[in-house]
C-alpha cells in the first residue's frame, strides 16, 4: 500500500520535473528583436567582464574604466578575473542565452564557434564607416565572421616578441641574439657549455591551452599549415609542419631547451628566465619589461632585450598574435552603452595612455610611429616589421577539440614518446570527424 | 499484542517520512531537475556550439564512449588514483586517530591543528605542491639534495610514475583528516565496558583493536573510504593546476575529461553520458563493497 | 615494567611529533611562501627561511594598489560572503540532515531506502554535468550572484554527505540502549534527543564542522553560480591569476588566512569530539 503511494509520489515529482524541465530552454529564448538603437540613459549600468592584462599591476584599466564612467555617466559593473574564470563564466552565460553581460571578452580562438553560434552583435551596426580603416588590418580580419561584420574590437594587442639576455649573450661570447633558429640552439648549447646558463630556453610545453600556440607559433615560424581555409586537416601532409615539430623535439633532445620545460606553464617558464636560468623567451606578453625591472622578482635587471623572432634556414620567420576583443553579447540588454564602453576603451586616447603606462600595444596603425612613445619603446619598429607576417590561431569551429587531441599527442613526442609524424598522423585520425569542418 | 505492534509499525512509517522528508526535499528540489535534465540530454546530440546539430540519437553518445580512448584511459587512471589514495588515506588516517586518541600534553591542539590540511581550499593545495614540485627550485628537490638522497634536481612531473605519486600525495595529504576527525568520532562513541571486558579477558591491544575496535568502528570506515573514493572521482583542480593532465595525459581523470567536454568543447550530450556512465560504472563495485562490509558487520 | 612504559610514552609523543611534522610542513612552506619575495624563493639552493621578508602579499589582499582599484575589497568582501554562506549551511542542514539519517538507520519504514539511494546517487553525479542545467534554473529565480542561491546549492550538496556520516555513527549506537529508553516511557524522538544524540556527540561535532568546511571550501558552483557580489573566498583564490598561470603568492597569503577558520572552528569544538556533548553523563 505505502509502496503504490510512495510510486505515485515519485513518479508525480518524476512527471513535475519534465515538465519544468522542458519549459527551461523555452523561457530561455533570446528576445527575438532587438531593442530599438536605444539611446544610453545618463545613469544606465553595464556589465563589462574581461580578464585582467597580465602586465596591469597599476590598474590602468581600472582607471580608464573611472575615466569612462565620469565622462559618460554610465556605471561600468567590472568583473575580472583571470582568462580560465572569465571563459567559464562567459561561455555558460552566453550558450544558455543569459542577457547577464552587456561587455564581453572573445578570444581569438573563439571566433568561429561564436560566429556560428550567433552569439555576439555586429559592431558594424555602432560604427561609423571606415571606423576600422586605421587599425591593423590582421586585428580586424580576425574577428571577422564569414559574413563580412566585424564582431569584435581588440583591448590585448598581443603579440609574440623575442625576449633574450643581452648580458648572459654576450658572457658567452656572442654580441647579437640568434638570427636563425639553428643559431639559438648553437648560441644554447655554447652559454649552457660555458656554464653561463642551465638551457637557452625554459618552453611551456605542459599540457594544457598554451601548448597549442606553441604548435601554432613554431610551425607559422617554419612556414607550416595545421588546417587550410576549409578547416581542411593539413599538419599531418604538410612537411614543413613535420619540420617544426621535428624542431620542437630536436630542442629538448639537443639540451638546448630545458626538458623541464614539458611540466612548466607560462609563468614557471618566465620565473626561470627572470631568475636568469635561460637566455631565451620567446613570449607574447607586451609587459614582460616591465616585470624584467623589478628586483624582487628578477635577477636579470637592465639584461633583457628585444629582437626579431628568429628564421629558420631557408629564411622563414613569422609571429603568432593572440589578441583578444570587447565583444557584445547578442541578448545584451544595453547595447548601445555597451558600444559606447567599447569605442572609447579601443580609442587611439585610450591606446596612448594605457601603452604609456603599462605598455600596452596600440590597434592602430599610426600610432606605432607616434614620436613620444617610439621614444619609450624604441623596440616598436621590430614590432611593426613583425606585422606583416604575424598570424593566429586557426579558425575553426572545433578548436577545442584541436587543442584537446593535439596536445596529449604532441605531448607525448614531446617527451620522446612517438615521432613527430606519429603525433601528427595520431591527431589528425582522432580528427578526423572534423575534417574539412570550418 | 498484534494491534500494539502494527499501531508501532504504522507509527514510524508516518515518523520515518516526516523526519527525512525536509531532506529529501531539500535535496531533490536542487538536484533532481538538472540530474533529470543532463540524463536527457545524455541521450541527445546537444553541441551548444552547432545547435543546428542537435538531435535525439538514443544510446549513440554511450557507445561512442566506449570507442573513446581518451575516456577509458581517464577512467583506469581514475581507479588507480582513487583506490591508492583511499588506501593510505584510511591507513595513515586510522593510525593518526588512534594515536590522537591516547593521553599526552597538548592533545587537544594536535586535534584542531589535524583538520589543516583539509581546511586549506583545494585551489590553494594545488598551486602549493605544483610550486613545491617544481623541477628549477621547488622545496621537494631542495629537501631532498639537503638530506643527500637526489645529486641534481629532478623533473618529477614529467615521469609518468612520479607524476602519479606526487599527485596521490598531494591529495592524501589533503584527505586524510577527514579520515582522522571521522575514526576519531567514532572511536569515542565505542562503550568504556566493552574495551574493558576485552581488557579483563587478558586479549592484547592488538587483539583488542583488531577484534573490538575495529568492527566497532567498521560503519563509519565502509562510509568514509565510499565517500573519499567518489571524491576521487570528482578530483579537478589538483590535476589541472599540478599537472594539466600530463605527462601525455597519464593522470588525467575523468572529471577532467568532462569538464573537457562540456565547458570547452560545449558537447553537453556526450559530456553527460561520461558522467552517466562513470556513475554506472561506480555504482557496481560500491553496492558490492557496501554489502560485504555490511554482512560482515552484522555476522560479527 | 616501569621503564616500559616510560619508552611507551617517548614512542608516543615521538610518533605525535612526527604526526604534527607530516601535517604542518607544507603549510609553514605556504606560509613562509607567502611572507616572502618570489626571487628568494626560487634561489638554488633554497634557504628555508629568506633573508628579507614582506608583508606586501598581504597588503595586496587588504589594501587598494594602484591610483584606482576595482578589486579592492573583494578580498574582506569574500571572507564575508564565505562566512555567512558556510555558517548557514552548517545551521541549517545539519537538524534536517540528522533527522533524515536517523530515521533511515533506527525507523523500520518504507523510505529508508528512499533517503540512502538519493543521497547515494547524488554523491555519484559529478557536480561538473549539475552545474549548468543548474545554473539555468536559478537564473529563471534570479538566484545567480546571490549567497541565498548558493546557500540553497551548499545545503543539498551538504546533506546527503551529512545523512551517510550521522548514519555511520547511528549504526554503531546498541539497539538495547534506546529500547530501554523506549521502555522507560521515551517516545522516539525523545529516545533520540536524550539517549541517541548525545552518545553521538563527537560524530554529531565532527559532521557539523565537515558541512562548514565543505561548504568553505567548495569551489565549482560556487564559481560558476556567482559573479561579482556573491564571490566566496575559493572563488577570489581561484582569480589570483593572469592569463599566464596562478599567481603563487598571492595564492598562499589568501590561502594561509582562508584556512584558519575552519582550524579556530575545529579547536573550539574539539574538546567536544572527545568528551561527547554530555560529558560521558550516559555511562
Amino acid at each position: 500500500m505505502k509502496t503504490k503511494k510512495l510510486l505515485w509520489i515519485i513518479s508525480i515529482i518524476i512527471i513535475a520535473s519534465f515538465i519544468l524541465a522542458a519549459c527551461a530552454p523555452a523561457a530561455e529564448e533570446p528576445a527575438a528583436e532587438e531593442p530599438a538603437a536605444e539611446e544610453p540613459a545618463e545613469g544606465e549600468t553595464i556589465t563589462v567582464l574581461f580578464p585582467k592584462h597580465e602586465a596591469d599591476f597599476k590598474n590602468a584599466f581600472d582607471a580608464r574604466i573611472r575615466e569612462f564612467e565620469a565622462e559618460t555617466g554610465i556605471t561600468v559593473n567590472l568583473i575580472q578575473g583571470d582568462w580560465e574564470s572569465v571563459a567559464n563564466r562567459v561561455i555558460p552565460e552566453l550558450a544558455t542565452g543569459g542577457s547577464a553581460f552587456d561587455v564581453v571578452e572573445f578570444d581569438n580562438g573563439w571566433v568561429a564557434e561564436w560566429c556560428g553560434a550567433g552569439w555576439a552583435t555586429s559592431l558594424n551596426d555602432y560604427m561609423e564607416p571606415g571606423y576600422t580603416d586605421d587599425m591593423i588590418p590582421g586585428l580586424v580580419d580576425l574577428f571577422t565572421c564569414p559574413d563580412g561584420e566585424v564582431y569584435g574590437l581588440v583591448w590585448n594587442n598581443d603579440t609574440r616578441f623575442f625576449y633574450y639576455n643581452a648580458d648572459y649573450l654576450a658572457e658567452a661570447g656572442f654580441d647579437a641574439p640568434p638570427a636563425t633558429w639553428d643559431e639559438l640552439i648553437e648560441q644554447s648549447l655554447a652559454a649552457k657549455e660555458q656554464g653561463v646558463v642551465e638551457y637557452g630556453h625554459a618552453p611551456y610545453w605542459i599540457q594544457e591551452w598554451a601548448l597549442a600556440n606553441e604548435l601554432h607559433f613554431y610551425t607559422y615560424v617554419f612556414g607550416g599549415s595545421l588546417v587550410d581555409d576549409q578547416g581542411c586537416i593539413t599538419m599531418n601532409t604538410d612537411p614543413k609542419t613535420l619540420a617544426a615539430v621535428e624542431f620542437m623535439i630536436e630542442t629538448l633532445e639537443s639540451g638546448a631547451y630545458d626538458p623541464a620545460g614539458l611540466t612548466y606553464n607560462q609563468v614557471d617558464a618566465q620565473d626561470v628566465f627572470l631568475k636568469g636560468s635561460t637566455l631565451f623567451n620567446p613570449q607574447g606578453i607586451a609587459g614582460l619589461l616591465t616585470y624584467t625591472e623589478d628586483p624582487t622578482i628578477s635577477n636579470v635587471v637592465g639584461q633583457v632585450e628585444i629582437g626579431l623572432v628568429p628564421t629558420t634556414a631557408s629564411g622563414s620567420s613569422a609571429a603568432l598574435t593572440l589578441p583578444e576583443a570587447y565583444a557584445i553579447p547578442v541578448n545584451s540588454q544595453h547595447k548601445e552603452a555597451a558600444w559606447k564602453f567599447i569605442e572609447y576603451m579601443t580609442s587611439k586616447e585610450t591606446n596612448i595612455k594605457l601603452a604609456k603606462e603599462i605598455g600596452i600595444l596600440p590597434i592602430w596603425v599610426d600610432l606605432f610611429s607616434e614620436p613620444e612613445l617610439v621614444s619609450l619603446y624604441p623596440f616598436w619598429a621590430d614590432f611593426q616589421a613583425q606585422l606583416p607576417t604575424a598570424r593566429g590561431l586557426s579558425v575553426i569551429t572545433w578548436y577545442n577539440d584541436f587543442v584537446d587531441i593535439t596536445n596529449a599527442e604532441l605531448h607525448k613526442a614531446l617527451s620522446g614518446r612517438q615521432t613527430a609524424q606519429e603525433a601528427l598522423d595520431n591527431a589528425a585520425a582522432q580528427l578526423s570527424n572534423f575534417n574539412c569542418v570550418p | 499484542m498484534k494491534t500494539i505492534k502494527k499501531f508501532f509499525i504504522d507509527n514510524e512509517h508516518v515518523l520515518g517520512w516526516a523526519m527525512s522528508g525536509p531532506a529529501l526535499i531539500a535535496i531533490l528540489a536542487i538536484v533532481l531537475v538538472p540530474m533529470i535534465q543532463s540524463i536527457g540530454q545524455s541521450f541527445q546530440n546537444l553541441d551548444l556550439a552547432r545547435p543546428a546539430l542537435n538531435a535525439f540519437i538514443g544510446l549513440e553518445n554511450y557507445a561512442n564512449l566506449l570507442k573513446d580512448s581518451r575516456y577509458t584511459s581517464s577512467l583506469v587512471s581514475t581507479f588507480r588514483f582513487s583506490v591508492i589514495s583511499v588506501i593510505f588515506e584510511l591507513i595513515l588516517g586510522v593510525s593518526i586517530a588512534v594515536v590522537l586518541n591516547k593521553k599526552f600534553v597538548g592533545r587537544g591542539f594536535v586535534r584542531g591543528l589535524m583538520i589543516l590540511p583539509w581546511a586549506m581550499p583545494s585551489i590553494v593545495n594545488a598551486a602549493m605542491w605544483k610550486w613545491i614540485y617544481n623541477a628549477n627550485f621547488g622545496a621537494l628537490n631542495a629537501l631532498l639534495s639537503q638530506l643527500g638522497i637526489i645529486e641534481q634536481y629532478q623533473i618529477w612531473l614529467s615521469d609518468p610514475f612520479w607524476a602519479t605519486v606526487l599527485v596521490i600525495l598531494a591529495n592524501v595529504w589533503k584527505e586524510t583528516p577527514f579520515t582522522v576527525l571521522m575514526v576519531l568520532s567514532a572511536l569515542q562513541t565505542i562503550p568504556e565496558e566493552v574495551k574493558e571486558a576485552a581488557r579483563v579477558d587478558g586479549s592484547s591491544a592488538w587483539n583488542t583493536f583488531i577484534k573490538i575496535t575495529i568492527p566497532l568502528i567498521a560503519p563509519t570506515l565502509m562510509i568514509v573510504s565510499i565517500l573519499q573514493f567518489l571524491w576521487g572521482f570528482q578530483t579537478f583542480e589538483l590535476i589541472t593546476v599540478v599537472t594539466g593532465g600530463g605527462p601525455f595525459s597519464t593522470t588525467e581523470l575523468v572529471a577532467i575529461r568532462i569538464y573537457q567536454n562540456t565547458f570547452r568543447s560545449l558537447r553537453f550530450g556526450y559530456g553527460s553520458a561520461m558522467a552517466y556512465l562513470t556513475a554506472l560504472i561506480l555504482v557496481i563495485p560500491l553496492v558490492i563493497y557496501a554489502r560485504s562490509t555490511y554482512k560482515r558487520m552484522v555476522n560479527y | 615494567m616501569k621503564k616500559k612504559k616510560i619508552i611507551l610514552r617517548i614512542l608516543l609523543y615521538f610518533v605525535v611529533i612526527l604526526i604534527v611534522v607530516w601535517t604542518i610542513t607544507p603549510y609553514l612552506w605556504l606560509i613562509i611562501s607567502s611572507i616572502s619575495y618570489k626571487i628568494d624563493l626560487t634561489t638554488v639552493p633554497l634557504k628555508w627561511i629568506p633573508r628579507r621578508l614582506t608583508l606586501e602579499n598581504y597588503q595586496g589582499l587588504f589594501f587598494h594598489r594602484g591610483e584606482s582599484s576595482f578589486s579592492a575589497d573583494v578580498f574582506v568582501d569574500s571572507l564575508k560572503n564565505s562566512a555567512i554562506v558556510s555558517i548557514s549551511t552548517m545551521l541549517l542542514s545539519m537538524p534536517v540532515g540528522v533527522l533524515a539519517a536517523y530515521a533511515s538507520t533506527r525507523l523500520k519504514f518504507k523510505g529508508n531506502s528512499v533517503v540512502m539511494i538519493t543521497s547515494l546517487v547524488a554523491q555519484l553525479i559529478p557536480p561538473i554535468i549539475l552545474v549548468i542545467p543548474l545554473f539555468v534554473i536559478l537564473r529563471q529565480f534570479n538566484l545567480i550572484d546571490k549567497t541565498i542561491g548558493l546557500i540553497l546549492v551548499h545545503i543539498s550538496i551538504a546533506l546527503p554527505l551529512i545523512i551517510w556520516l550521522m548514519r555511520g555513527y547511528f549504526a554503531t549506537i546498541p539497539y538495547d540502549l534506546e529500547d530501554a529508553a523506549r521502555i522507560d516511557g521515551c517516545s522516539r524522538l525523545g529516545a533520540l534527543v536524550r539517549i541517541i544524540l548525545p552518545l553521538t556527540g563527537p560524530g554529531l561535532v565532527s559532521v557539523m564542522i565537515f558541512a562548514f568546511i565543505a561548504s568553505w571550501n567548495e569551489y565549482l558552483y560556487a564559481y560558476v553560480l556567482t559573479r561579482s557580489e556573491a564571490r566566496t573566498v575559493p572563488v577570489i583564490i581561484g582569480e589570483f591569476s593572469t592569463k599566464l598561470g596562478l599567481d603563487y603568492l598571492q595564492i598562499a597569503a589568501a590561502g594561509v588566512l582562508a584556512s584558519l577558520p575552519p582550524v579556530i572552528l575545529a579547536l573550539i569544538f574539539q574538546k567536544f569530539i572527545i568528551k561527547g556533548l554530555t560529558g560521558g553523563a550516559v555511562k
